[in-house]
């Protein structure tokens, strides 16, 4: 077993991936509550919006003018998803809904693959600025992007959290969670909180696929698939309902999934991490329903 | 109650689709591991750079007529029929080798060809399915009626094929990536393959003074036999050596970077045998935690050898990162080798979609010795006739190896044995200016010393 000072960088490493599967979980909760759709083609929607970034740099283009595409891009494709095939699937069930954009993100997964192809041993990255700077704190290095990652998923999930307490916008999201058809009735425009809560959760997923493209990779399989799941998983143990608990879910899957790392005899089973704690955590919870209920009944 | 009702259906909903998701991703993953493993082979990348055909030297000054006995005269008589098959799916393309090698026949062919005889050429893909590669061998021979199997470059085709081969009397000639492809009579490769490139780029680090090496790769079937080369080299020399595998793709290379430099320790070294985009992730990782300096050296196995990877890299690692290259190092040669290679891919290679690269360069040196075994066929081209001449290669210089090249009837075959070491300089691959010329691959490797036992050890060749 690794000592304690071995352990410690992973705890940067697997706090700055946290941070980024954070604001990812809080993007698929905020749109669940709105519309009962589970956004599984955040990741691609990401991925796909970092890979045109990352033309856009090779083509010369200032990199600030490739991140701002990559955010922009996801927030028009999720919005314009949400607003074509929303209403046409709103009558179906929470099941129908998600598989749906299951096809959007199979769409795209094979776009990626024919317009970014990896034949002849190349492969595209993205760096940040940031990625140079940084600081220690004893032998522990830290790069700001890992800062900033982390940043974001405090400031994302905090924000979030703000806005749907204290927002007319945001009260109506919540209120649609509860009951759709009486928020309706009570005369909210729910297309247009819709709206709101597709587009926010496609800007999500641009911002989560730049900055995984540069801490993680800019793989189309890695991001189309592993940030959903760990995304998912967050947002499984939040109850697709807490952005808080989405928050500290992901936090400690990140954490779990980068400190199994020095661990010889457990690091080729990392990548269960999210499938592990969602399905601890649904099982708990789904005990503790069953008590209740036990009780309620007895 | 129906609040929780409500939501226990939804959230069953949801892990239901978060189900589909994690079978899908698995499906994808494992696709993709494939393609990790077969990389994590040394069949290595090919360059970028050189698609635009800015490669090595002067080039066009060679003519293309030098391929051949009769310059500019195209060959009419009967073809020899010759096949190859080349993994190619997502993620995983060796087909420029036997793009490669077809465009050298297309030159053997508009220059007199083999004794008149033009070579018609049957290169397949394969999507590393055994039953589609044991197929598609039996279609070359049975339908196609080729007497040779020269270009073959697959992840699997050596363990599918073996036996098949053997049994219709084929002496394959090829790139190998599998163990088959080098411990089994009727194949060999030009390539040295996963484990003793890995073995060189870990001797290399040795020499220059590391002491503690970092072994790292993808884990896919076979790693265990490649570490072996590599662990047996350390052993003898007494230098500490620790193994790791990562899932493939990759998707934290930070943390990655960190237990590779943390095991290696600052006199040590991480030495990486992945396919370029796997490795690129690490050493970028690496770079952008200020890691590339808390160990003595960095090193890689051979398909790392790519401007490409030097490029994305920049100059921090120029002098710090040693690659094994078993072919010729191209850029800035202007040997008549380098400079046919160059003619050739130009006129001929326009299907070859990495340009100058590791993988072209094995095509091309495929190419050559094919042509020098078929013009040393005496009577009718058959199955017998051309695996005779195949076997009866032997010290053949083909200006792209260290060695003589001889095919040999032996038991196993790792004709190859002897690499060169290339570093970073400002976005292109060069030899490395301290013990980066031609060395053997050490005996220390049980499977290196038992090759020479039986082949001998061929010299270096001027």
């Amino acid at each position: 077993m690794p000592s304690w000072a071995e352990f410690q960088p992973y705890i940067v490493t697997g706090l700055a991936l946290g941070g980024l599967y954070a604001l990812s979980g809080v993007g698929l909760v905020v749109l669940y509550r709105a519309t009962g759709v589970l956004n599984l083609a955040f990741g691609a929607v990401g991925a796909m919006g970092a890979f045109i970034a990352y033309s856009i740099i090779q083509a010369g283009d200032p990199g600030w003018v490739a991140w701002i595409t990559c955010i922009v891009f996801g927030g028009v494709v999720t919005l314009g998803y949400g607003m074509v095939f929303g209403p046409a699937l709103a009558g179906r069930g929470p099941l129908v809904q998600s598989i749906s954009t299951l096809g959007l993100a199979l769409v795209l997964f094979g776009v990626i693959d024919l317009a970014w192809p990896t034949t002849g041993g190349q492969s595209p990255s993205i760096s940040f600025p940031t990625d140079s700077g940084g600081f220690s704190i004893g032998q522990l290095q830290v790069n700001w992007t890992q800062v900033i990652a982390l940043g974001l998923g405090i400031v994302i999930t905090v924000g979030t959290g703000a806005f749907l307490r204290y927002s007319k916008l945001g009260t109506a999201m919540r209120a649609m969670a509860n009951d759709r058809e009486i928020t309706a009735t009570l005369g909210v425009p729910i297309r247009r909180v819709e709206a709101a809560a597709w587009l926010g959760c496609g800007l999500l997923s641009g911002i989560a696929g730049i900055m995984l493209a540069d801490l993680s990779a800019l793989d189309d399989t890695t991001l189309v698939f592993t940030v959903v799941i760990s995304a998912l998983a967050a947002a499984l143990i939040g109850q697709l309902r807490s952005i808080s608990v989405t928050f500290v879910a992901a936090l400690v899957i990140g954490l779990v999934h980068d400190l199994l790392t020095p661990i010889t005899q457990l690091a080729n089973y990392q990548d269960m991490t999210p499938f592990v704690l969602a399905a601890i955590a649904l099982l708990v919870m789904s005990r503790g329903q069953v008590m209740t209920r036990s009780r309620e009944e007895g | 109650m129906n609040r929780s009702v409500h939501w226990r259906t939804r959230t069953a909903a949801a892990a239901v689709a978060a189900l589909s998701l994690g079978v899908l991703a698995a499906c994808s993953s494992s696709s993709s591991s494939s393609g990790s493993g077969a990389s994590s082979s040394s069949a290595p990348a090919a360059s970028s750079a050189a698609a635009t055909g800015a490669n090595s030297a002067t080039a066009g000054t060679t003519s293309t007529s030098s391929c051949g006995t009769k310059p500019g005269v195209a060959a009419t008589g009967t073809p020899i029929n010759i096949g190859a098959i080349n993994t190619k799916q997502p993620g995983t393309d060796f087909s420029d080798i036997e793009n490669m090698t077809g465009a050298y026949f297309a030159c053997v062919n508009a220059n007199g060809g083999i004794n008149g005889h033009p070579i018609k050429y049957f290169p397949v893909t394969e999507q590393t399915s055994p039953a589609q590669i044991a197929s598609l061998a039996k279609q070359l021979v049975t339908t196609d009626h080729v007497v040779g199997i020269m270009g073959n470059s697959s992840i699997i085709e050596c363990s599918v094929d073996a036996a098949y081969w053997k049994s219709v009397g084929i002496d394959v000639l090829g790139a190998g990536i599998d163990p088959e492809c080098y411990s089994t009579p009727n194949t060999a490769s030009v390539n040295m393959g996963p484990r003793y490139s890995s073995d060189g780029a870990v001797q290399y680090v040795m020499a220059q003074g590391a002491t503690k090496i970092a072994f790292d790769q993808s884990n896919v079937p076979g790693t265990a036999y490649i570490a072996d080369g590599p662990n047996a080299l350390a052993k003898a020399k007494g230098v500490a050596i620790q193994d790791f595998t990562e899932n493939v793709p990759i998707t934290s290379a930070n943390a990655i970077a960190t237990k590779l430099v943390t095991a290696a320790g600052p006199s040590g070294a991480v030495v990486l045998n992945f396919t370029p985009p796997e490795a690129l992730l690490i050493l970028q990782a690496a770079q952008k935690l200020n890691l590339e300096d808390r160990v003595k050296y960095w090193a890689c196995s051979t398909p790392c050898n790519t401007d490409f990877l030097a490029t994305s890299l920049g100059p921090k690692w120029n002098g710090k990162l040693f690659v094994n290259a078993e072919l010729l190092p191209l850029d800035g040669n202007t040997s008549a080798t380098a400079q046919l290679f160059d003619a050739i891919l130009k006129q001929y290679g326009s299907n070859v979609s990495g340009g100058v690269g590791s993988f072209s360069e094995m095509g091309f040196t495929i190419g050559e010795i094919a042509t020098h075994a078929l013009e040393g066929v005496k009577g009718p081209y058959t199955v017998a006739s051309v695996s005779a001449a195949l076997e009866g290669v032997s010290n053949f210089n083909t200006g792209m190896l260290c060695q003589g090249y001889t095919y040999g009837k032996y038991p196993e075959h790792i004709p190859n044995n002897m690499d060169y070491t290339v570093t970073p300089d400002n976005g292109k691959f060069v030899q490395a200016s301290t013990g980066g010329g031609c060395t053997l691959i050490s005996a220390d490797d049980p499977q290196i010393a038992a090759y020479r036992a039986v082949a001998g050890t061929a010299p270096a060749v001027g």
